[in-house]
């Protein structure tokens, strides 16, 4: 059994916390001004605004898929769709599971197969948000309704989230995944795979 | 896009940004964040265990005393949080007399903890303390969430103790269709947890009710804050559920091993099957008048999940209360201070 000598504690407020999320708004309101940029430039010469907004969209999504990893990597507009995961790792990190010097251990290289797993299921509902977000967008402007601050756009994005995220958490293949990827962390540390 | 130019964009963001500035620096002159207001005194200790009693407030207190159980996980000062959201004080201008148990932070050399420790000997050692020291068969009880749970079997095993039961946003039924926290622990190895980690870290139960709705939860509070960090009160208010909220207290390993288990996996309390030590709670022998409140938004214990206790109880004297609001709403909101404490004081005062 692993040594747990310390008893908790109430822990103060972690303002880095509250500042990383501020920087991922602010990486959300540059992607959407580069879009805003984009669409200007666009509309002129489409007729079908429906058209450039989806393209405008399939450009989003691009840019959150490549946000997690590869050579457009943006940790400030990954985060906003890998909070689970961020949460996650950062609990990981507390029991003092980290990646082992070789790196070669197997329970670590199935705790990192489950965790990809679930980023990849983290990442469907990212898409399923932004396809959810661009049909509410256009379903308002097809009653003259506009979204009129960055706040608002945001907020919006954030409802959808939810709602994907929602329907996935209930979702029996999370339940079933959320399990394995916790109890691949377990096996880690019970092996001995952690920090000292 | 759509009624927003990049100008725009630009502008909002700059503001943002230099919000973000001023913020940072009045987040660090706040200070310690002080949460749990009103007057109390210990008067029993066990292990890490504290009894107090609430200094009270009415003239005319009721005669019998109210013990409070919180749930052992987070800890019970939200019921307490600040002068104008707070259940205790509620429930002391209401002329109750109020007792509540703290569990402290267990640590390393809790691990073997059992929940018969918890329900025989902590709540049992509390009870028997307050009718000696009330000169009286019996008292209220009042058991909050997890608390409940534990306040039930407690009832069922010592009915001869308890004079009025009150539940609070209580789980009876952890099998109902919406019980995420259920969904979410229902393929988790519960012995590899116990046996690898000892007690559970606090920080993984942080985890499970923040991935609930992390987009919300880790992302848009944190935004939305930066509008309110110039308001000091606004600030203060935030920072204290925050306290709350992160203040998790680890759990004893073998108590969460059979809450885990017993509860939550295998649905054992509603079938009359939890053995707590060496005596089976079966919940037909609660035949004390039961209370049991709930919230209708509660997205942790779905009302469903509380209302099964309708069914399976044994009190001919039964009531709901069902409050319109979630599982924080029901302690801090506005309306909880109007409508729980009156309630529950009205409902106690006619038994």
């Amino acid at each position: 059994m692993a040594d747990q000598n310390r008893a908790s504690s109430p822990k103060p407020f972690d303002a880095d916390f509250l500042f990383e999320q501020a920087r991922g708004y602010l990486a959300f309101g540059e992607q959407i001004s580069k879009l805003a940029e984009q669409f200007r430039d666009d509309a002129p010469k489409e007729t079908d605004w429906g058209a450039v907004l989806r393209q405008n969209f399939a450009r989003f999504k691009t840019a959150i898929a490549e946000s997690a990893n590869g050579p457009n990597a943006d940790p400030d507009l990954a985060r906003l769709w890998t909070q689970t995961l961020d949460v996650w790792q950062q609990t990981a990190a507390s029991l003092g599971v980290v990646a082992p010097k070789s790196g070669n251990a197997e329970s670590w290289q199935s705790y990192q197969r489950v965790q990809g797993q679930y980023l990849g299921l983290l990442r469907r509902s990212a898409e399923a948000a932004l396809d959810l977000m661009e049909q509410q967008l256009r379903e308002r402007a097809a009653v003259g309704k506009t979204v009129d601050s960055l706040r608002e756009l945001y907020n919006l994005w954030v409802d959808c989230n939810e709602k994907t995220y929602g329907q996935m958490l209930r979702d029996a293949e999370y339940s079933e995944l959320g399990g394995r990827l916790f109890n691949a962390l377990l096996r880690c540390y019970s092996r001995g795979e952690t920090a000292s | 896009m759509i009624g927003l130019t990049p100008e725009r964009i630009a502008e909002e963001l700059e503001r943002y940004r230099s919000r973000i500035a001023e913020g940072a620096q009045v987040l660090t002159r706040m200070g310690e964040i002080e949460a749990g207001v009103s007057p109390r005194d210990p008067v029993y200790r066990e292990d890490k265990l504290t009894l107090y009693r609430y200094r009270p407030r009415a003239a005319v207190l009721r005669p019998v005393p109210l013990l409070i159980v919180y749930a052992l996980v987070n800890r019970p000062y939200m019921m307490d949080l600040q002068e104008d959201r707070s259940m205790i004080r509620g429930l002391l201008d209401a002329g109750l007399d109020i007792y509540l148990i703290d569990w402290g932070y267990p640590d390393a050399g809790d691990r073997e903890l059992t929940l018969g420790d918890y329900v025989h000997r902590y709540i049992g050692h509390c009870v028997d303390y307050l009718r000696d020291r009330y000169h009286r068969d019996s008292i209220d009880l009042l058991g909050v969430c997890q608390g409940g749970a534990l306040s039930l079997c407690f009832a069922s095993l010592y009915p001869e103790k308890i004079r009025n039961l009150v539940t609070m946003v209580t789980p009876v039924d952890f099998h109902t269709p919406d019980n995420l926290l259920t969904h979410l622990i229902r393929h988790v190895d519960i012995d590899l947890l116990v046996d690898t980690l000892g007690n559970l870290p606090g920080a993984l139960l942080n985890f499970a009710f923040l991935s609930l709705s992390p987009f919300r939860l880790a992302g848009q509070k944190y935004v939305d804050v930066v509008d309110i960090l110039d308001d000091a009160e606004a600030l203060k208010n935030f920072l204290r559920m925050e306290k709350w909220i992160f203040d998790s207290p680890d759990q004893a390993g073998e108590a969460f091993r059979q809450f885990a288990k017993d509860f939550f996996q295998q649905n054992k309390l509603v079938e009359g099957n939890v053995v707590i030590g060496d005596r089976r709670v079966n919940l037909r022998d609660v035949a004390m008048p039961v209370l049991n409140v709930y919230a209708t938004q509660d997205h942790l214990v779905p009302p469903a999940a509380s209302k099964a206790l309708a069914g399976c109880c044994g009190s001919r004297d039964y009531s709901e209360f069902s409050f319109r609001g979630g599982h924080i709403g029901i302690y801090v909101s506005a309306r909880a201070q109007r409508e729980v404490p009156s309630t529950i004081a009205k409902w106690l005062s006619a038994r």
